[in-house]
C-alpha cells in the first residue's frame, strides 16, 4: 500500500513550495489516477515519490508498504518496486537501449536478491515484452531513446516497466503523445502488469486513457494538494466542466 | 656552445648519462655526430619550463627532477605469454606483432608473417649500425626537446615500411614492454612509411610486464611519413599503473590524397605528454584525430596538437575527450596553422572534458594562425560535470549511483573511441578503458 501523508515539498534551489499537503492512499491491486492543471504538481509528485533530490520535503511522508521511503535514494527505491515512467523520458547517447534495460534488470535482482539473467534468458525476455508493446529490434539497438519520436520514447518506459516488473507504477503522462493504436497497445502492457500485489498511480490529462486503464479512484490534484476523490466518472465530469472550480479560474 | 647556464638535477644527469652511454649506443660516423648535435641542442634550452608557451601547462623542468638511467639490456627472460598477460585485450587482437623490450627491438617475441614484399620491417639500431647516408635525412633537427633528447639516446626501434600499394590486411601491432626492475629510462625512435597507395593499420601499445619498476621513463617517437593516396590508421594506448613519466612525439607528413587517422589512449601515468605534429604536404588529404585521456590522484596529461596546413583542399578532425577524477589535471592543447597557399582548407578541433571532481583541472588552449581566406575553421571546448538529470533517470531504473556513474561516463568516451575504424582495435580500446573507469 502507498500512503501519502501531509506531503509537503518544495524546490531545493529556490525553496518554491509545490506540494501543500497532499493526502493520498493507494492499496495494493489498486489504479488511481491523478488529473489536473497545468503546473498544478503532478509531475512534482511523480518525482519525489521516484526520489529526484531537486526536491526537500519539508513536512510528511510517504510509505511503501509500511515502510518510509523518503531517506531513500532512487535506487534503492527501484529495488523497493518504485517505477515512475517519466513525462519526458531522457536520452542517453552512447549507452545501447539492451545494455541500459540489462544494467537496471541485473542490479534491481541483485537487490531483490534473485539470480543475475544469462545473455540468453535476457535476451528472450525482453524480446518477448518488446514484441508485445511492438518496439522493434531495431530501436532496442540504438542508444536509449536517442533520436526516438515522442511515442516512442514512451512505449520504452512501459518496456523498461515490464522487464523491471515494479510494484508501484507511477505513469506520468504516458499517453500524452501516443497515437490511439499506440494508447491501445501501451494500455494493454500496463493492464497486464495489474495484479493484486501492484499498486498504479497513473497521472493523465486525458479521460481516453482510462477507457483502457480503468482506474479505481480519481484525484483532483490543484495547487499542489488533492482537491478532490471520486471514481471513474470523475473524470468523464472533469471533460465537461473543467478544473475552474479548484483553480478559482473560469477554465 | 655556451652551456654554462645553470643546470637543474636532471639536466645534468642528462648530460652525464650521455656521455657515459654514448660510446655504446649503436650508430657511429655520422650518427654519432648526430647524437651529439642533438645533446647540444637540448642542452642550449634545458629542460622546458612553463615559460615555454608550448609547455605552458606543463613545466617539465620543474617534473623532472630526477632522470633515472637508460635502461640495460634485457635479460631476455621475457616470454610471448608475459608480453600477452601485459597487453590484455590488445593481445587478442589478429595482428602482426612486433616487440621491443625495454627500448630494444627482439626478434623473438615479434612475429611478422606479411611478406618481404608487402611489409619492409628493419630494427633501428641495426640501420643505425649500417648507418646508410640516406638515413640520416629521417631524422628532424628541430623537432624540440624532447626529440632532441630522443635523437641522442635513441637506442632502437622499428623501421617499418609498407610497400607501394600493399596492405598487410591486418594490423601491425608494435609493443612497447618495459620489463626493468629498476627505474630506467628508455628512448625509442620508430621511422614509419606507407608508400603510394599502400595501407597500415599501426597499434602501438605501451605496457609495463609484472614487476617492472615503478617511476620509469619513456621517450618515444614515431614518425609517420605517408606517400600519395596512402592511408594510414594510427593507434596509441598506454594504461600504466607504474606511475611513469610517458613522452610521446608524433611527427606525421601527409601526401598527396593521403588520410590518417590517428588515436590515442592515455590513462593514469603520473606524467604524460604527447605531442602530435602533423604536416599537410600535398593535396586533397585528410586527417582525423582523436583520443581519450583517463586521469585520478595528481596524475597529468598533456596532449599537445600542431596541425600545419601548408597546401589547399586539407581536411583536418580532431576530437579530444577526457576523463578527470580527484586531483588530475588534463591539458589539451590545439593549433591549426592556415598556411597562406592553403585555400579551402576544412579544419575542426574539439576538446571535452569530463570531471569527476571539484579538485580535477582541464586547462584547453585551441588555436587557430590562419593566413588563408576561404577556409572553414572552427574550434570548441567543453568542460562538463555527469548530468544530474541523466544520472536520476539512471538510477530510478534501479541503477546505483557508481554503475550509473560508470555507464555514463563511458557513452562520454565512446563517440571517440568509435573513431577507430578497426572493428577489434576498437572493442580492445574500449575494453582498457572501461577496464580503468570501473576501477574508479
Ligand atoms: N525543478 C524545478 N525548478 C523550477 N520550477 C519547478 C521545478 N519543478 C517544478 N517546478 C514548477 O512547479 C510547478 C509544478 O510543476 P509540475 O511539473 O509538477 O506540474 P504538472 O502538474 O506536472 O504540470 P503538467 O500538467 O504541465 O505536466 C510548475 O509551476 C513548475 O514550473
Ligand atoms: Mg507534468
Amino acid at each position: 500500500m502507498l500512503e501519502i501523508k501531509n506531503l509537503h515539498a518544495r524546490i531545493a534551489d529556490d525553496g518554491t513550495e509545490i506540494l501543500r499537503g497532499i493526502d493520498l492512499v493507494v492499496p495494493r491491486g489498486e489504479v488511481h489516477a491523478i488529473m489536473g492543471p497545468n503546473g498544478s504538481g503532478k509531475s512534482t509528485l511523480a518525482y519525489v515519490l521516484a526520489g529526484r533530490d531537486d526536491y526537500e520535503i519539508t513536512e510528511g511522508d510517504i510509505l511503501w508498504n509500511g515502510e518510509s521511503i523518503i531517506e531513500m535514494e532512487p535506487d534503492e527505491r527501484a529495488a523497493k518496486g518504485v517505477f515512475l515512467a517519466f513525462q519526458y523520458p531522457m536520452e542517453i547517447p552512447g549507452v545501447a537501449t539492451m545494455t541500459f534495460l540489462r544494467a537496471a534488470l541485473n542490479s534491481v535482482r541483485k537487490k531483490r536478491e534473485l539470480k543475475e539473467l544469462t545473455t540468453p534468458e535476457f535476451l528472450k525476455l525482453v524480446r518477448a515484452k518488446a514484441a508485445e508493446l511492438g518496439v522493434s529490434d531495431e530501436m532496442l539497438k540504438r542508444p536509449l531513446n536517442v533520436g526516438f519520436s515522442g511515442g516512442e520514447k514512451k512505449r520504452m518506459e512501459i518496456l523498461q516497466m515490464a522487464v523491471l516488473e515494479p510494484t508501484l507504477c507511477v505513469l506520468d503522462e504516458t499517453d500524452s503523445g501516443l497515437d490511439i493504436d499506440a494508447i491501445r497497445i501501451v494500455s494493454e502492457g500496463t493492464t497486464k502488469l495489474r495484479g493484486p500485489d501492484r499498486a498504479m498511480l497513473v497521472i493523465t490529462h486525458y479521460q481516453r486513457l482510462l477507457n483502457y486503464i480503468v482506474p479505481d479512484k480519481v484525484h483532483v490534484l490543484a495547487k499542489g494538494r488533492i482537491q478532490k476523490t471520486g471514481g471513474k466518472e470523475l473524470a468523464l465530469e472533469l471533460e465537461k466542466s473543467g478544473y475552474a472550480d479548484f483553480t478559482g479560474k473560469a477554465a | 656552445m655556451n652551456v654554462t647556464t645553470l643546470r637543474t638535477k636532471a639536466e645534468s644527469q642528462i648530460r652525464e648519462q650521455f656521455d657515459a652511454a654514448s660510446a655504446s649506443l649503436p650508430g657511429t660516423g655520422w650518427v654519432s655526430a648526430l647524437r651529439a648535435r642533438a645533446m647540444d641542442t637540448f642542452a642550449a634550452e634545458g629542460l622546458p619550463s612553463r615559460r615555454v608557451e608550448e609547455w605552458k601547462y606543463t613545466d617539465l623542468r620543474d617534473r623532472l627532477r630526477e632522470v633515472p638511467a637508460p635502461a640495460a639490456a634485457s635479460p631476455g627472460s621475457v616470454t610471448v605469454a608475459d608480453i600477452d598477460a601485459a597487453l590484455g585485450p590488445v593481445g587478442a587482437i589478429d595482428a602482426e606483432r612486433i616487440v621491443l623490450v625495454d627500448g630494444v627491438y627482439r626478434a623473438d617475441l615479434s612475429k611478422v608473417t606479411a611478406e618481404a614484399t608487402v611489409i619492409e620491417l628493419m630494427s633501428l639500431a641495426a640501420m643505425l649500425t649500417k648507418a646508410p647516408a640516406w638515413l640520416e635525412g629521417k631524422f628532424a633537427s628541430d623537432g624540440g626537446p624532447v626529440v632532441s633528447l630522443n635523437t641522442a639516446f635513441m637506442s632502437d626501434g622499428v623501421m617499418l615500411k609498407v610497400r607501394k600499394g600493399q596492405d598487410p590486411g591486418r594490423p601491425v601491432l608494435l609493443v612497447h614492454a618495459r620489463t626493468s626492475a629498476e627505474p630506467s629510462a628508455i628512448a625509442v625512435r620508430n621511422v614509419i612509411s606507407v608508400e603510394v597507395g599502400g595501407k597500415l593499420t599501426l597499434v602501438e601499445a605501451h605496457v609495463a610486464l609484472d614487476g617492472a619498476a615503478r617511476g620509469a621513463l619513456a621517450n618515444v617517437v614515431t614518425d609517420v611519413t605517408l606517400a600519395d593516396g596512402a592511408a594510414c590508421d594510427h593507434i596509441k594506448c598506454l594504461v600504466d599503473t607504474t606511475s611513469s613519466t610517458h613522452l610521446a612525439t608524433w611527427n606525421t607528413k601527409l601526401g598527396k590524397d593521403a588520410s590518417y587517422s590517428g588515436f590515442q589512449l592515455t590513462a593514469s601515468p603520473a606524467l604524460a605528454r604527447n605531442d602530435i605534429n602533423i604536416m599537410f604536404a600535398g593535396e586533397g588529404s585528410k586527417l582525423d584525430l582523436s583520443g581519450v585521456f583517463l586521469a585520478r590522484g595528481s596524475e597529468h596529461i598533456d596532449t599537445t596538437l600542431v596541425v600545419d596546413h601548408a597546401v589547399p583542399h586539407c581536411e583536418s578532425r580532431e576530437l579530444f575527450k577526457g576523463v578527470l577524477a580527484d586531483r588530475a589535471h588534463g591539458i589539451f592543447q590545439g593549433k591549426i596553422i592556415v598556411r597562406p597557399d592553403a585555400q579551402k582548407t576544412d579544419g575542426k578541433q574539439m576538446s571535452q572534458a569530463l570531471m569527476l571532481s571539484p579538485d580535477a583541472q582541464f586547462s584547453s588552449k585551441p588555436e587557430l594562425e590562419i593566413y588563408a581566406d576561404d577556409v572553414v575553421c572552427g574550434h570548441g571546448a567543453t568542460c562538463t560535470e555527469i548530468d544530474a538529470d541523466l544520472l536520476f533517470y539512471c538510477r530510478s531504473r534501479g541503477i546505483p549511483s557508481d554503475v550509473a556513474r560508470a555507464m555514463l561516463t563511458e557513452s562520454f568516451i565512446g563517440e571517440a573511441v568509435e573513431k577507430i575504424e578497426n572493428e577489434d582495435v576498437r572493442e580492445a580500446i574500449g575494453t582498457l578503458a572501461i577496464g580503468w573507469l570501473r576501477d574508479e
